[in-house]
């Protein structure tokens, strides 16, 4: 079998984009009205990713730890802010937050997978951290969108029960804590669906996209695997510190209910 | 005490004997709620100040203080399980579940007029009558000095509105404690005796004895108030 990469030329991806015409024009007949934001996706799709082409090209040529580093905080920076911008009130109190319970999980995690499991050196091998730190935060971002979500909806429709709570003598911590479970327990579900039909449903893309660039299926497979445990470590990470911090603003120091944080 | 650019209560200067009870009667919007979650501390006034023996509220754990001035609100509220485990709640929140004494779930239990064989019950499945009572209890596992009740008696049946009254003066009889209870329906504070708060607007516009204020109210509120609520009009 011929296991040569095929290299698709920019009249190929054209030819692609002509499933995507298909799409908008199944939407119009349907009376869908998706057509202008499939249309917006289409071309950010492909924006983006030329762009982020030509940057992960200078990145890779770099020997500077500094610009690495500055890359991985801008990628945190752009995935608080989308988490925030998902919500009923994006406030600076949130981005920040967010900022840094994203911070916590995806940095501990790709510090102990790159140090202490792979090893790489140097240790900024960009190769490695801009990769698996973007699988990394692209999954921890929908899981604290969706604690985030869960938590506040949550803490406002159970106001009763955790005033109830507080009245005999609760913690904010106690009144909060099943709400603050509910929201980690559905943070967690995406990646706990994922780890049990990898493979069998579906393949992750960083695996066909390794797999379509000539590496062995094997060391392919491996390093899905060691993406999926990371993914399952700085989702829970992020949510567990995420869901805390979250909750605790809703409390005063005198473990009060805020107003204005349960208010509509 | 001002929310959402509201004052609710203002020039508020009121004082409770340990072991009375008070009835805190008034119109709707008048501030009743808010003096209970005042006393509960969960909420603090923007002015002013409140005490418990002494000490002002802001010195005192907000935690230790809710177990010893206990607040039961008007819709109970039952957590998932049986009796038995909603009336854990308050030591289980402090992690006592272990010393949990059978008698004082019975005292609990009978002190808010139920059977003591009701513990094994889905809690879930009473009436709301009972429901109140089992709300009533629970508060009561934490031995509080004081019971703040808000209108226990709102989504109650006549017979039911009455038994908890008994209930309540039995309570601070009884049980020797301070019981102080927001009222819409003035034949109830009636049947708790005592002394009568009447908020109207935000302000204490009556402090008098029950006998008192339903023989002759002092003020032009109380007397209004009274000819509307005992007319059947509701404020």
């Amino acid at each position: 079998m011929n296991t040569q990469l095929i290299d698709p030329s920019w009249l190929q991806i054209a030819c692609a984009a002509g499933l995507l015409l298909v799409t908008i024009g199944l939407s119009a007949a349907r009376g869908l009205g998706l057509e202008r934001d499939l249309t917006v996706a289409g071309i950010r799709t492909f924006v983006q990713l030329v762009a982020i082409g030509y940057v992960l090209g200078f990145v890779f040529s770099t020997d500077r730890p500094a610009l690495i580093i500055a890359i991985l905080i801008f990628m945190l920076a752009v995935a608080a802010w989308t988490v925030a911008a998902r919500q009923r009130r994006p406030t600076n109190a949130l981005r920040l937050l967010v900022l840094a319970s994203l911070s916590t999980g995806c940095g501990l995690t790709l510090v102990l997978a790159t140090e202490v499991i792979l090893q790489i050196r140097p240790w900024y091998n960009p190769y490695y951290l801009v990769p698996l730190m973007g699988m990394v935060i692209g999954n921890s971002l929908n899981s604290a969108t969706l604690a985030v979500e869960r938590l506040d909806s949550e803490l406002r429709g159970a106001r009763d029960r955790v005033e109830a709570l507080l009245a005999l003598g609760a913690t904010s911590r106690q009144a909060a804590a099943a709400p603050v479970h509910s929201a980690m327990k559905a943070a967690m579900i995406p990646i706990i669906n994922s780890m049990m039909v990898v493979g069998l449903v579906a393949l992750p893309g960083m695996m066909t996209g390794q797999i379509l660039g000539g590496s062995s299926p094997l060391v392919a497979i491996k390093y899905q695997v060691l993406i999926m445990y990371m993914i399952a470590f700085s989702t829970t990470i992020t949510t567990f510190v995420l869901t805390t911090l979250r909750a605790r603003s809703y409390f005063t120091p005198a473990h009060q209910l805020r107003e204005e944080a349960v208010a509509g | 005490m001002i929310k959402q650019a509201r004052t609710v209560l203002s020039d508020v200067t009121l004082s409770f004997e340990s072991g009375g009870q008070y009835a805190v009667l008034g119109p709707s919007g008048a501030g009743k709620t808010t003096l209970l979650r005042l006393l509960n501390r969960l909420e603090d006034p923007t002015a002013g100040a409140l005490w418990f023996h002494g000490a002002p509220y802001t010195q005192l754990s907000a935690i230790t203080l809710r177990r010893r001035v206990a607040l039961v609100f008007q819709v109970p509220l039952i957590f998932p399980g049986s009796v038995r485990d909603n009336l854990c709640t308050a030591l289980r929140l402090q992690r006592r579940g272990r010393e949990i004494d059978p008698k004082d779930l019975t005292w609990a239990l009978e002190l808010a007029g139920l059977d003591g064989a009701m513990l094994v019950r889905d809690a879930a499945a009473l009436s709301t009558g009972e429901k109140q009572r089992v709300c009533i209890a629970r508060a009561l596992m934490t031995r509080p000095e004081v019971l703040l009740l808000d209108e226990p008696t709102a989504a109650l049946d006549p017979t039911a509105a009455r038994r908890l009254i008994e209930s309540v003066v039995r309570l601070s009889r009884t049980g020797g404690l301070t019981v102080i209870m927001v009222s819409h329906q003035p034949e109830h504070a009636r049947g708790v005796g005592g002394e009568v708060i009447l908020l109207v607007g935000g302000h204490v516009v009556e402090q008098t004895s029950a006998d008192q204020f339903f023989v002759a109210p002092a003020t032009r509120q109380g007397r209004s108030y009274l000819d509307r609520t005992l007319s059947g009009v509701t404020p």
